[in-house]
């Protein structure tokens, strides 16, 4: 078992209660996704995993070890090897592909050394296979904002594949992008999955995108967990009880 | 679904407590903000209206028994006029009646306050329409603007020295701050310091202290420096200096206080650490903001070293200065000409620069 969450909590300063008692495991190699509505705890739930946020109570195990209450050096090493991926790709818009790329390796580098950006060859042909995982190679040298959103998501990936990640986590990762590209970025996590054998745990909106990507799936509704299963299960009643009422599934190809 | 009542019922309860207790809070404050208006309207109308104007008093009168008497006057007069809850700071603080009482006081106080001020701002400057009209003043100004529009240009090449140096002092001002100012404006931003009490005081007490250097004046940072390290342009540069580490960390600060967090939140996700996290994460989303910011404070000091070469900073002031204790207004015309030139064109310049670098 890779990770293990255990009746996690998180209640923020403003008394929101996001996540009320979560609780779900995940196998080596899996590719679990993570559906709800905006607002039904999953992004929390992501940055409880490799602590962007605190959470106020509860477990989080990864890789055998309790890393709730980890701090320091000890919380760096970790999440060095948790990748993750955002909605907002969040890259240094100024820089190079290449050193965007290279940013992902921090964690190991030296702090002198990665401030004055200068690497070794090793760091650069890892930085360019990574960047060749995801088919982008040839922009090594361009600015990151010149690329459009799903050039840059691929950037992002790559970022994170730098990590050499045991685990990934995607923050809804093709929400700001149109249909096609959702779907060819979608494929690069597939292909990490399956060849790297990374874990993903991917937050997703579009339910045609988890049934084709996805082992496993979890529903949050208001920070609870209401399904867990095989994405092939979900049917029109449980779509309903996820979204609501008057949602209506649309398909995206 | 009677659970969820249950929660409704909760928030209903805390929002009214909250209401209770802003409420209480902002009478509070009303109470102090009607002692202060019944204070400054008491002291206004005896010392500036009466007094001054009425009895024409060259030096005023002072005594703290009679400020303290008032001030006991205005606290008792204050705090009741304030329970009524129809004063004006009631209305400000969202606790006043909603009634005609009300209404009347406000716009008959507002108007009050407002007048006293205003007269006595009248009685204070000693506004005299007479003065600026009186014919020999008027024979003297003339004189003037007509050696000022008529410029000496014998001393055109000392003139152009002092000005360069004064250029230079700016100059050198600005470059030496960048260092200290960058190291001083990521401890007072408050993104990167409000996340444990050690940064957060560290960042409380250095914004105080910036506070406080800002608030002085370069032209007083002169004076006291040319006492320091004697009249000249070191002195100068000293006090635009030690004023544009304090202003020019405040924007740097705000810049960084404006930055996206998508992607210090993605270099931490990596495992870097703090210094690694706003070396690539915080630096290249700030660096052109900065650049800005020091190229028009370069603009901003050639301004500022003319007029602290008035109080013995060196350069183009100082000259100025000199000419100006001569009466020779020709030579004086020239310097404000060659001043007025210069600071058009680092005008121009620096919104090239800054129009070019984004």
């Amino acid at each position: 078992m890779l990770l293990k969450v255990q009746n996690l909590h998180k209640i923020y300063k403003s008394g929101t209660h996001a996540l009320k008692g979560v609780s779900f495991e995940v196998e080596e190699g899996e590719f679990l996704v993570v559906i709800g509505l905006s607002g039904s705890g999953k992004s929390t739930l992501l940055r409880c995993i490799n602590r962007l946020i605190e959470p106020t109570s509860g477990l989080v195990e990864f890789n055998g070890k309790d890393i709730t209450h980890i701090n320091g050096e000890e919380l760096r090493k970790v999440k060095m090897q948790i990748g993750m991926v955002f909605q907002q790709f969040n890259l240094i818009k100024r820089k190079s592909v290449l050193s965007n790329v290279i940013s992902g390796k921090l964690g190991s580098l030296k702090t002198f050394e990665s401030i004055l950006e200068k690497y070794n060859d090793k760091v650069y042909n890892e930085a360019y296979r990574c960047l060749e995982t995801v088919g982008i190679s040839d922009k090594a040298k361009v600015r990151a904002d010149a690329l459009s959103g799903g050039q840059q998501q691929r950037v992002a990936i790559a970022r994170s594949l730098m990590q050499n990640p045991k685990l990934l986590l995607a923050d809804e990762p093709v929400a700001s992008l149109d249909p096609a590209t959702s779907n060819s970025v979608m494929q690069y996590f597939e292909k990490i999955n399956k060849e790297l054998g990374t874990t993903v745990i991917c937050n997703l909106h579009f339910l045609s995108l988890v049934r084709r990507y996805a082992t496993r799936v979890i529903a949050l509704r208001a920070g609870e967990v209401i399904y867990e299963g095989s994405p092939r299960d979900i049917d029109e009643n449980w779509f309903k009880t996820i979204y609501g009422e008057e949602a209506e599934e649309v398909e995206i190809r | 679904m009677s659970k969820q009542t249950a929660v409704e019922a909760q928030l209903k309860n805390l929002i009214e407590e909250n209401k209770k207790r802003e409420h209480k809070y902002g009478l509070y404050q009303a109470i102090l903000l009607d002692i202060f208006f019944v204070f400054y309207s008491i002291l206004v109308v005896q010392r500036a209206i009466y007094y001054k104007f009425f009895l024409d008093l060259r030096d005023l009168p002072f005594s703290w028994i009679q400020i303290i008497i008032v001030f006991f006057i205005s606290v008792i007069a204050g705090t009741l006029w304030a329970l009524t809850r129809t004063s004006l700071s009631c209305k400000l603080f969202g606790v006043a009646k909603d009634n005609k009482t009300t209404k009347w006081t406000i716009e008959l106080f507002g108007w009050f306050l407002f007048d006293i001020t205003f007269i006595a701002g009248w009685i204070v400057t000693k506004i005299s329409i007479v003065s600026l009209f009186s014919p020999d003043g008027l024979k003297g100004a003339g004189r003037l603007f007509s050696a000022l529009f008529h410029p000496q240009f014998g001393i055109f090449d000392d003139a152009l020295f002092a000005m360069i140096e004064t250029i230079y002092i700016a100059l050198v001002a600005t470059l030496i701050s960048i260092p200290p100012t960058l190291i001083i404006s990521f401890f007072t931003a408050r993104n990167l310091m409000r996340e444990n009490k050690v940064t957060f005081a560290i960042y409380y007490v250095l914004r105080i202290i910036l506070n406080f250097i800002r608030s002085i004046e370069p032209l007083i940072w002169a004076i006291i420096f040319s006492v320091w390290v004697g009249i000249g342009p070191f002195a100068g540069m000293i006090a635009l200096l030690v004023h544009t580490i304090a202003s020019n960390a405040k924007l740097y600060s705000e810049a960084i206080e404006s930055i996206e967090s998508g992607p210090m939140e993605a270099i931490s996700a990596t495992g870097a650490n703090k210094i690694q996290i706003v070396w690539h994460a915080v630096v290249p989303q700030i660096v052109l903001p900065f650049l800005s910011f020091t190229i028009y404070r370069w603009d901003i000091n050639v301004r500022m070293a003319t007029v602290i070469g008035l109080v013995g900073g060196g350069g183009i002031g100082t000259m100025l200065m000199q000419y100006q204790g001569l009466a020779r207004w020709r030579e004086v015309g020239l310097i404000i000409l060659m001043i007025a030139f210069v600071v058009w064109i680092m005008d121009y310049i620096s919104a090239k620069i800054r129009e070019a670098i984004y």
